[in-house]
């Protein structure tokens, strides 16, 4: 009994050993076999298209690699016999990197490149596009494709590629690699793309789980900003949006989205001399806007007429604009005791650039646009102003001309040479 | 060719004073009005302009309202200044030259009536009142809309509004009034074109001083006659405070006597 025990022992472990040793997974595999060939450099094969595909490996780089330590057949899984060695023959089917990356491969199949993929793109990123093929680093080593100061070169070798982009209809215009260079994000090098996009969870626009469906955007920004995220969420504009009011603004629509300047840079749409002539008007003075949502035109017009506004277009910088009185992230309703234009908080509001403002400033209606058929009186008043003083200037200069008229008429008449 | 003292040196600085500060009370307030016009491109391509054009304002009406109590002063308290108030009051007269000058000039007087006018006619009446009347506005809204914060601790906001109203509307007339008709009396009226120098030179001629103040023509010359009787000489001073009476006039002579010179030939001018 103990001889056989002693056997049983010793085979078990043998085959154990000898299987292990055939299916290989060790540290330090034997590639000898594949490099016979793939380390030729010369070794190539055409695709579909009838491109090149190089098919030479450097083993020094995939050494080197984070996957170093495998074997070429623990990720080329298909490869399961001799054939392929021996007749060179085209291996069908793709690596599955989600045999060992279980998570990320379930992630990855959600996102909008797997979908194109499965659609029929095959263009689109697979794994290998964003991490490498047998030279793929740790995400934290700088020599790794998706390091955060590589993302945006491997992002842009697609996104940035103006054939690519028309190819594939990513969109018309400066790319956003182009835009993000110039960008306060792109010029902090602490932002990548997949800062707002996500990575392996990068999703379709129209996915409702994507951070940057239109509902999410707050979110993914509030990621780096979160005071001015919660501020904008509970303010008109953010409380609009998050009930799926595609016509109110979130982020992007005030900042921009990959081009995002700074409020100093004059192409910024948040610049102070943009607010008030684009960014505020072009949903406020907009009349479809203004009939969905009930508010009134004329703000902006009766804000051109007053003179804050004509300072303002004439290049004043100190005069006030939409966002001096109405805020920036914390915009509210004049109904809302926390808005800046409550009737109670409207006093320190005009007080921040008038010392001295009384309450009688914050009185009536601010908007005015004067006319004698409005129902504010101070409106009433200036409309009859005008009136009166348009017939008074009809009536007082038209006589003047015309008593001048005739008498220069006689007195030409009269100088005539006889 | 003779000539009558119209102004004295004083009262055509004060009016050269007015005549600047006017205008840039126009430029600068209609600039505010009409920030894209071409005209306000100096004030909106630099920085800081439109806080310039506000201080300008400011400075010139400040300057204007000086000057009117200036000249207030000037007419209750100097010799020349309370004639000019004597002479300035508007009468039944004035209404009547008004009314016979359009029906002469519309030939419903046929022949032309002539008319003889005093030391300030119609014209210049109505300007003088205009004058008054517009300052007054002008300075009042003026001072609203400057010490808002002040003016509205004790006014509601709607007079603000108003006031804003008045004083653009005012500001038309005022400056259609001065086109229209005061550029008319002293520029294009062909018995004065191209100009009425009395501004600068303080004198007008016999002639101009025939066609539009007659009626002060024929007292002066009275006087002259009553003066020349009385002492023998032709004293020639045609008001007892001008210091040294008709004839010679401003250091502005030379520049003036070539302009003097080619506006006569303009008058003179029978064609080709």
């Amino acid at each position: 009994m103990r001889d056989f025990k002693e056997w049983a022992v010793f085979s078990g472990i043998l085959s154990i050993a000898l299987i292990l040793s055939m299916a290989g997974g060790v540290w330090g595999a034997d590639n000898s076999l594949c490099m016979g060939c793939h380390q030729d450099e010369a070794l190539t094969r055409q695709d579909a298209q009838g491109a090149k595909i190089l098919l030479y490996v450097s083993e020094a780089e995939f050494k080197k690699s984070v996957h170093g330590g495998l074997s070429c057949t623990d990720c080329h899984a298909q490869i399961k016999d001799e054939a392929h060695a021996a007749g060179g023959q085209k291996v069908r089917d793709r690596v599955e990197c989600g045999t060992c990356h279980q998570n990320e491969a379930k992630e990855y199949r959600q996102s909008l490149h797997a979908k194109a993929i499965m659609k029929g793109t095959d263009a689109a990123a697979h794994c290998y596009d964003c991490h490498g093929t047998h030279a793929i680093y740790p995400v934290k080593d700088e020599k790794s494709m998706v390091h955060g100061a590589n993302i945006e070169k491997t992002c842009n070798r697609c996104h940035s590629d103006t054939r690519f982009v028309k190819d594939h209809a990513l969109g018309a215009g400066p790319t956003p690699g182009e835009l993000f260079e110039l960008s306060i994000h792109g010029q902090t090098g602490e932002v990548t793309c997949a800062s707002c996009h996500g990575s392996h969870d990068l999703r379709s626009l129209i996915d409702p789980q994507s951070s940057i469906f239109r509902s999410n955007v707050t979110q993914t920004c509030g990621v780096c900003h979160p005071e001015i995220a919660k501020e904008f969420e509970e303010s008109i504009h953010g409380v609009l949006a998050a009930r799926g009011r595609s016509e109110s603004p979130t982020c992007t629509t005030c900042h921009g989205i990959h081009g995002i300047k700074t409020k100093v840079a004059p192409e910024s749409p948040v610049n102070e001399r943009r607010i008030a002539m684009t960014t505020c008007p072009q949903c406020h003075a907009a009349e479809r806007i203004s009939e969905t949502y009930g508010i009134t035109t004329g703000q902006v017009k009766s804000y051109y007429d007053s003179f804050h506004g004509l300072s303002y277009q004439g290049g004043d910088t100190y005069s006030a604009n939409c966002a001096s009185c109405h805020g920036v992230h914390n915009i509210r309703p004049s109904s809302d005791p926390k808005s800046t234009i409550y009737k109670d908080n409207l006093q320190k509001t005009c007080g921040h650039c008038h010392p001295g403002a009384s309450a009688n400033f914050a009185k009536g209606k601010m908007h005015i646009a004067a006319s004698i058929h409005a129902e504010e009186f101070g409106e009433k008043v200036a409309g009859w102003v005008r009136v009166v003083y348009i017939l008074l200037i009809i009536v007082v200069i038209g006589g003047m001309v015309f008593f001048n008229f005739t008498d220069w008429l006689r007195k030409t008449i009269d100088k005539r040479p006889r | 060719m003779k000539k009558y003292p119209r102004m004295t040196l004083n009262e055509r600085v004060q009016h050269l004073n007015l005549f600047i500060n006017f205008t840039v009370l126009v430029i600068t307030g209609f600039a505010l009005k009409y920030p894209q016009a071409f005209w306000v491109s100096p004030f909106t391509e630099v920085p800081l302009g439109m806080t310039f054009r506000g201080l300008l304002h400011r400075l010139s009406g400040v300057a204007v309202l000086t000057l009117g109590g200036y000249h207030v002063l000037y007419l209750l308290f100097t010799d020349q200044g309370r004639r000019i108030l004597r002479d300035m009051i508007p009468g039944i007269r004035d209404a009547r030259d008004l009314w016979e000058t359009l029906k002469n000039n519309l030939f419903i007087n046929r022949p032309a009536k002539e008319l003889k006018m005093g030391r300030f006619n119609f014209r210049e009446k109505f300007e003088y009142l205009g004058l008054i009347w517009g300052t007054i506005v002008m300075a009042v809204t003026g001072f609203i809309l400057w010490f808002k914060e002040p003016w509205l601790t004790n006014f509601p906001a709607w007079t603000y509004d108003v006031a804003r109203a008045i004083h653009f509307y005012e500001a038309i007339l005022a400056t259609l009034t001065i086109i229209v008709w005061h550029f008319y009396s002293v520029v294009f009226d062909p018995e004065v074109y191209p100009m009425n120098w009395s501004w600068i030179t303080g004198e007008m001629t016999e002639h101009e001083m025939e066609l539009e103040h007659g009626l002060e023509l024929e007292r002066l010359k009275a006087r002259e006659k009553e003066k020349a009787g009385e002492t023998g000489a032709d004293t020639g001073k045609a008001y007892p405070f001008y210091g040294k009476g008709g004839g010679k006039g401003s250091s502005a002579r030379s520049i003036y006597s070539i302009i003097q010179d080619f506006n006569r030939d303009i008058k003179n001018w029978k064609g080709m």
